[in-house]
């Protein structure tokens, strides 16, 4: 007791007191600033230069514009691993979530239904998994190179489907780039009101934030990319299912772990600056013998090699039920717990709080 | 009989002003409620929910009903508020609020449970015998002096609430290690002018001890006539700040407006006679007095009812005691007991159903089955999971699975324990029973690392 007393009363003198100078909070605005911005930056970058590389490709379909197209893709997805982590405010507003880009495994017989002329809304309510990055996934890779090249040159209705992928990549580029326009300082400037939205209170950005990571973290990454593929999470018992891992076509998923992963960790470090981790190190929250904050840095670097550890593609260490996967789902797992119950306990925000009477 | 405490005749004031100001904070509270969108998202919107035990039958309402049921309840507060076909009028409120209360548990709060007593108790006394819409309406039942206990009941009851409120925070966690205000204050640092002191270790102790002595000194203050405004002065400021810094909703009001109680009567006709001159000019004050008349078998027979009330109400706040474990902890004896802000708790729980014909098991998406409150409220409370397992065991066997089997991998962190392990995770939760007081053995025992 004396030791916890102890202890408590020295950190709060020593080290980084809750970051709170005049009402704006270093840990926000270092997130924002140096992480959020730039990740919409690089993904609305790169979902620009997908957009050429398919727009070349469409008027010259050969195997080398298809590599093109193919490499600017698989640099797209990655960097939506690093922003799909913030799917509130702009994202939200503008559909620029999982929801409707990444949805997989993706909807095959809607894409082929759009692209033979069926009449279609691009957000509509029954296209969102006929759309983002996992169906462009599906046409620029299923099947093989040959394949994908016929599907745009050779096949029957080859023009719908240059039409299809355009609208598909034209899509993603304008809604990052309204994204990345509404969190700057030169346009909606959603950055100055998440650093001033501070404390822990819903609606505060911290408490926003920390669902968001929870959400994608637990249900994303957890469960769709790894638990339903092999076969232990789901509605019923369902047989491990290879195709329902992300990325399948291109057999990106691994990598895409891994990007996601690391954006995560990212978040929790705050890259160079003032991170979550602060945050919990000022708390003093403990975990087993050490603190919580050790354990979580800790528990980052044991599930990045865990990620990196992953067979490619995954698919196919899915149908071999390769013990990798099921380990990393362990230490995923022990994340999740982490984050949810020992974090936000931690730092006092709420998990999917509901306004209500109090006590 | 005049001259015992209990049914010397008082003044009716203090009640009639408590009716209300009480009518008032519960009209206000459930047009808040309605407006809100509450009625949708904790009763229409849900598929499953948590009835309490030996509720099980009740159902919410459909849709549009659901709604009227919470109108009905709005204008029954007015009614109360205005003494308005009162005894009817404050039936009908129990009945609906009561009803609303125990369909699911995700929602309970300590003061959804003061104001369900609070609206019996007053089921039981005239209240509307002065000042009222109906004293207007039939000017004949209008009286002046009632039995004391009358008023002495809605006293009686308040001390209960603090000195239990006080006496459940004399713990280790509260008293020695400032949780959980130790991790709820700091979390407040960015509040204006009293934030930075917040963060500062010694505020959760003090604002706990305080807080603690509080709880347990102000129903004497308030009990006492000298020490009276002192007494309402701290209700005031403990509300006013506990409304600043926590998401607490209309309790701090219901406090500060029922305690007025403890006041004289002299300070009650001064209200009733502030109020009668915004609406009529000319003061006119009843100048003689007109006694309840005594209704000697029905009057005993309330008598009984109150006896074992109150008895409940002792024996409600320490029947954890019946319990092993950690009451916090296992939240076996938690409810119905006036802990109010004791606990930091979060959990994840991950269910699985196996098939025991085929042996095989998955995890369950509870978002296809709870809404993201029911599922928050039910990861840190066992008898909450208990009735999710037999939801997902009835559910399943609905589907064709015979028999599944129901296990939860759980952990919870109390009061910045850090997360364990909560839940026996071997247990088939679907084998297992609800009981009224029983011990549910599968909850894992709280080890305290701390100490």
């Amino acid at each position: 007791m004396t030791i916890i007393l102890i202890s408590c009363s020295k950190s709060n003198t020593g080290s980084t007191p809750p970051p709170n100078n005049g009402g704006t909070d270093e840990t926000l605005v270092n997130i924002g600033t140096n992480i959020i911005v730039p990740s919409y930056q690089q993904l609305s970058t790169n979902a620009a230069t997908l957009d050429a590389a398919v727009s070349a490709f469409n008027t010259n379909p050969t195997l080398t514009t298809l590599a093109d197209a193919q490499n600017a893709f698989k640099s797209a997805y990655k960097s939506w691993a690093a922003v799909s982590e913030f799917e509130f405010g702009p994202a939200t507003d503008l559909f620029l979530t999982t929801h409707f880009t990444n949805a997989f495994p993706t909807d095959t017989v809607t894409i082929i239904n759009n692209i033979n002329g069926a009449s279609y809304a691009i957000d509509g309510l029954g296209n969102y998994a006929a759309q983002g990055f996992p169906a462009i996934d599906y046409l620029l890779f299923a099947y093989g190179n040959d394949a994908a090249l016929a599907r745009f040159s050779t096949n029957a209705n080859a023009s719908g489907a240059k039409q299809y992928l355009a609208t598909l990549t034209s899509s993603l580029k304008t809604k990052s780039a309204a994204v990345l326009n509404k969190w700057s300082a030169s346009g909606g400037n959603y950055l100055d009101k998440f650093n001033k939205a501070t404390g822990v209170d819903a609606g505060s950005s911290l408490s926003l934030l920390v669902n968001a990571l929870l959400l994608d973290f637990d249900v994303n990454l957890q469960n769709y990319k790894i638990g339903i593929p092999i076969g232990l999470y789901g509605p019923s018992v369902l047989p491990k299912s290879p195709t329902k891992v992300e990325g399948y076509y291109s057999g990106l998923s691994s990598q895409l772990l891994i990007a996601q992963v690391q954006a995560c960790q990212n978040i929790y470090l705050g890259g160079s600056g003032s991170g979550l981790d602060d945050k919990v190190a000022a708390t003093n929250a403990q975990k087993g013998e050490g603190t919580l904050n050790n354990a979580m840095k800790s528990q980052w670097a044991t599930l990045i090699t865990k990620m990196q550890a992953l067979p490619e593609p995954l698919s196919a260490g899915v149908e071999n039920e390769s013990p990798a996967i099921n380990d990393a789902f362990t230490e995923v797992r022990k994340m999740t717990v982490m984050l949810k119950v020992d974090m936000s306990s931690a730092l006092g925000v709420k998990i999917s709080f509901q306004d209500d009477d109090g006590d | 009989m005049g001259t015992n405490f209990l049914t010397r005749y008082r003044h009716i004031a203090p009640l009639a002003v408590f009716r209300i100001a009480f009518g008032a904070v519960l009209f206000y509270s459930t047009l808040r409620f309605i407006s809100k969108g509450w009625v949708y998202d904790f009763f229409i919107k849900p598929k499953f929910h948590f009835p309490f035990f030996g509720f099980e039958w009740l159902q919410p309402l459909n849709g549009a009903y659901m709604y009227a049921l919470y109108i009905l309840m709005a204008i029954a507060a007015l009614f109360i508020c205005i003494g308005l076909f009162y005894r009817v009028a404050a039936c009908i409120f129990l009945l609906c609020f009561g009803f609303a209360e125990l369909i699911d548990k995700t929602y309970y709060l300590n003061h959804y449970y003061l104001v369900t007593i609070l609206s019996v108790l007053l089921i039981l006394v005239p209240a509307n015998r002065y000042f009222s819409v109906d004293v207007l309406r039939k000017p004949s039942l209008e009286v002046t002096r009632i039995p004391s206990w009358m008023i002495d009941i809605f006293k009686l009851q308040l001390c209960i609430i603090y000195f239990f409120a006080g006496l459940s925070k004399l713990t280790a966690d509260w008293l020695l290690q400032a949780m959980p205000l130790g991790i709820w204050l700091p979390a407040k640092s960015d509040i204006p002018v009293i934030g930075p002191l917040l963060s500062q270790h010694w505020a959760a102790y003090f604002f706990s001890w305080a807080g603690a002595l509080f709880d347990l000194s102000v129903p004497f203050l308030l009990l006492n006539k000298r020490t009276r405004p002192v007494g309402y002065l701290l209700v005031l400021i403990f509300h006013t700040l506990t409304a600043i810094l926590f998401q607490i909703g209309m309790f701090p009001y219901i406090m500060i407006s029922a305690t007025l109680i403890f006041f004289s009567e002299d300070f009650h006709l001064r209200i009733v006679n502030k109020i009668k001159s915004l609406f009529i000019n000319r003061q006119e004050s009843t100048s003689y007095d007109i006694f309840l008349p005594a209704q000697t078998r029905i009057d005993r027979f309330v008598m009984l009812l109150l006896a074992c009330h109150f008895l409940i109400q002792l024996l409600m706040p320490v029947r954890f005691l019946l319990y092993p474990g950690k009451l916090l902890w296992t939240e076996e004896g938690y409810r119905f007991s006036w802990r109010v802000m004791l606990m930091e708790k979060s959990g994840a729980a991950f269910f699985y159903v196996k098939d025991p014909s085929s042996g095989k098991k998955f995890e369950v998406n509870s978002s296809n089955f709870l809404t993201p409150y029911q599922e928050r409220m039910m990861e840190t409370q066992p008898d909450m999971m208990l009735q999710y397992a037999h939801i997902l065991h009835r559910e399943y066997e609905r589907q064709g699975m015979d028999d599944p089997e129901i296990t939860v991998q759980s952990y919870v962190s109390l009061n910045g324990s850090g997360s364990r392990l909560y839940i026996d995770s071997t247990i088939n939760l679907a084998n297992q029973k609800e009981s009224w007081f029983g011990h549910k053995s599968w909850i894992l025992p709280f080890v305290d690392k701390r100490k």
